[in-house]
C-alpha cells in the first residue's frame, strides 16, 4: 500500500509505504529469500489475515505555507516482482486545514 | 475372425493398463499418461475453465515464467539451488521436490529420465515442451482424491472420483465415477496449498502456507467456508485467481479486501505557540478471504 500526499499542483510532499506479506529466510542466515526452493520458514508475517483488519495511521507534516493536500491511498498486489502490479483500490481524499 | 476381433478388443482395453503399469520415460509419455483431452468432449465448459487455470500450467509460473529453472542450473552457478546438480544428466525426480505439488504424477509415474529431459528443457527455455506437463483431470480426480488410504485404499485405476458417483461413465479408460470423501472439503486443496515448511525432505523448503493460514487464522476465528465455496463457485475449474488475467485478478482481490480511509487535517500544538500543520490518514483493510493475503 502506498500513501502519497501531494499539493494541489501535484508536488509530492510525503509518501509512505506498507508491505503486507510473509517473509521467510533459509534459517541459516538473516537474508529474506524469495522462491520456494530457498525459503525454509517464515520469520515475520505482515500479511492480511482473516478476521484481523489491518489498521494504519500515517502522518504527514505539511511544508510551510501549504494548507491543503490530496492524499492518495493505493492498495495493490504484487506477484513475482514489484513491477507486476494488480491494482485493488485507489482512494484520493482532499484534506484542508481551512474551514 | 471372431477370435481375432476378441483379441483386438482385449488389446485395446489393456493398452491403458499397460501404460499405467509402467513408468513414463519421457515428458511426452508422462503427458500422454495423464492426458485429459478426452474429458473435453463431454465437459467442454469445465475443460475451458481449467485450460486457463494455473493447474493447467503448474511449471510455468506467472505470465510465462519457468519457475523450476533455478533447480536446473548447474550446481555452483549463480542462481542454482541445493537441488541442482553439476550435470543435467544427473538430475532425478528427487531433485525436483516441487513435484510434490506442481507435478505429483512425476513422483508416482515417471522415471528419472523425465527429470533429465525436463532439466534440459528448462535450460533450453523450451516452454512448449514444459507446458505439456499439467495438473489435469486425472491428477485431481484420481491420484489426489483419496487421503484416507488406510481405510479407503488407494485410488483405483480406471476410476474417477468426484463430488457424486456416476455408475456408468462413458469413457474408454475411466468407466466409473465414485464419490470422493474429501473433494468438497478444504483438506483436499490443503494437500498442496500447504501448511508451511516441507520438512520431510533432506533439504527443507517452503512454498504455500495457505492451508495453514486457513486452519489457524480463519477456522480458529469461526470461519466455516471451504476453499471450494469461494474459489470453485458453481464448480468453476478456473479456481481463480488466474494471475495471467490482470483485470480478473484485480476484481477478485477488490472483492476480498475492502479499504476504508479517514483523513484529517489540523494544526498540532507541540508546544506553546508552535503549530505544526499536519495530515493524519487512517487506513483499515478488512479481508473476507479465508486465508492470509498474499499466499498460494
Amino acid at each position: 500500500m502506498e500513501v502519497t500526499a501531494r499539493t494541489a499542483d501535484g508536488k509530492e510532499i510525503g509518501k509512505e509505504e506498507r508491505h503486507y506479506h510473509p517473509q521467510a529466510t533459509n534459517c541459516r542466515d538473516t537474508k529474506e529469500k524469495y522462491g520456494a526452493q530457498w525459503k525454509v520458514a517464515n520469520i515475520r508475517d505482515t500479511s492480511i489475515q482473516p478476521h484481523q483488519p489491518k489498521k494504519e495511521t500515517i502522518e504527514f507534516d505539511l511544508p510551510e505555507g501549504v494548507r491543503a493536500a490530496d492524499v492518495t491511498i493505493d492498495l495493490f498486489y504484487e506477484a513475482v516482482n514489484p513491477d507486476n502490479k494488480y491494482p485493488i483500490h485507489k482512494i484520493t481524499k482532499n484534506v484542508s486545514l481551512d474551514k | 475372425m471372431k477370435f481375432l476381433k476378441l483379441v483386438l478388443v482385449l488389446l485395446v482395453i489393456s493398452v491403458p493398463l499397460i501404460v499405467f503399469a509402467e513408468k513414463a520415460k519421457t515428458i511426452d509419455e508422462l503427458a500422454k499418461m495423464y492426458d485429459s483431452s478426452n474429458c473435453k468432449s463431454c465437459h467442454a465448459e469445465i475443460y475451458a475453465q481449467w485450460e486457463k487455470s494455473h493447474h493447467a500450467r503448474p511449471l510455468m509460473g506467472v505470465k510465462g515464467g519457468l519457475m523450476l529453472t533455478p533447480l536446473a542450473l548447474k550446481k555452483g552457478e549463480k542462481g542454482a539451488t541445493a537441488f541442482s546438480e553439476d550435470d543435467p544428466k544427473k538430475m532425478k525426480i528427487s531433485n525436483f521436490p516441487c513435484f510434490k505439488c506442481h507435478l505429483p504424477q512425476a513422483i508416482t509415474s515417471a522415471e528419472d529420465s523425465v527429470a533429465v529431459e525436463l532439466t534440459e528443457a528448462l535450460l533450453a527455455n523450451d516452454s512448449a515442451k514444459i507446458a505439456k506437463l499439467q495438473i489435469g483431470c486425472i491428477v485431481c480426480h484420481n491420484d489426489k482424491a483419496i487421503i484416507h488410504k488406510r481405510e479407503l485404499g488407494a485410488p483405483e485405476k480406471g476410476v474417477l472420483y468426484s463430488t457424486k458417483a456416476v455408475a456408468s461413465h462413458p469413457d474408454r479408460m475411466f468407466k466409473t465415477v465414485k464419490k470422493s470423501a474429501i473433494m468438497t472439503n478444504s483438506v483436499y486443496c490443503g494437500q498442496c496449498h500447504g501448511l508451511g515448511p516441507n520438512l520431510e525432505f533432506d533439504q527443507p523448503f517452503q512454498c504455500a502456507n495457505l492451508y495453514g493460514s486457513y486452519l489457524h487464522n480463519y477456522v480458529s476465528g469461526g470461519g466455516t467456508k471451504s476453499c471450494q465455496d469461494c474459489h470453485m463457485k458453481k464448480g468453476d475449474h478456473l479456481i481463480a485467481p488466474n494471475f495471467n488475467d490482470d483485470k480478473q485478478t484485480s476484481a477478485l482481490l477488490a472483492d476480498a479486501l475492502s479499504l476504508d480511509v479517514e483523513a484529517l487535517g489540523y494544526e498540532w500544538l507541540r508546544k506553546a505557540n508552535t503549530y505544526t500543520p499536519k495530515i493524519v490518514v487512517n487506513t483499515k483493510i478488512t479481508s473476507s478471504a479465508g486465508h492470509r493475503i498474499p499466499d498460494g
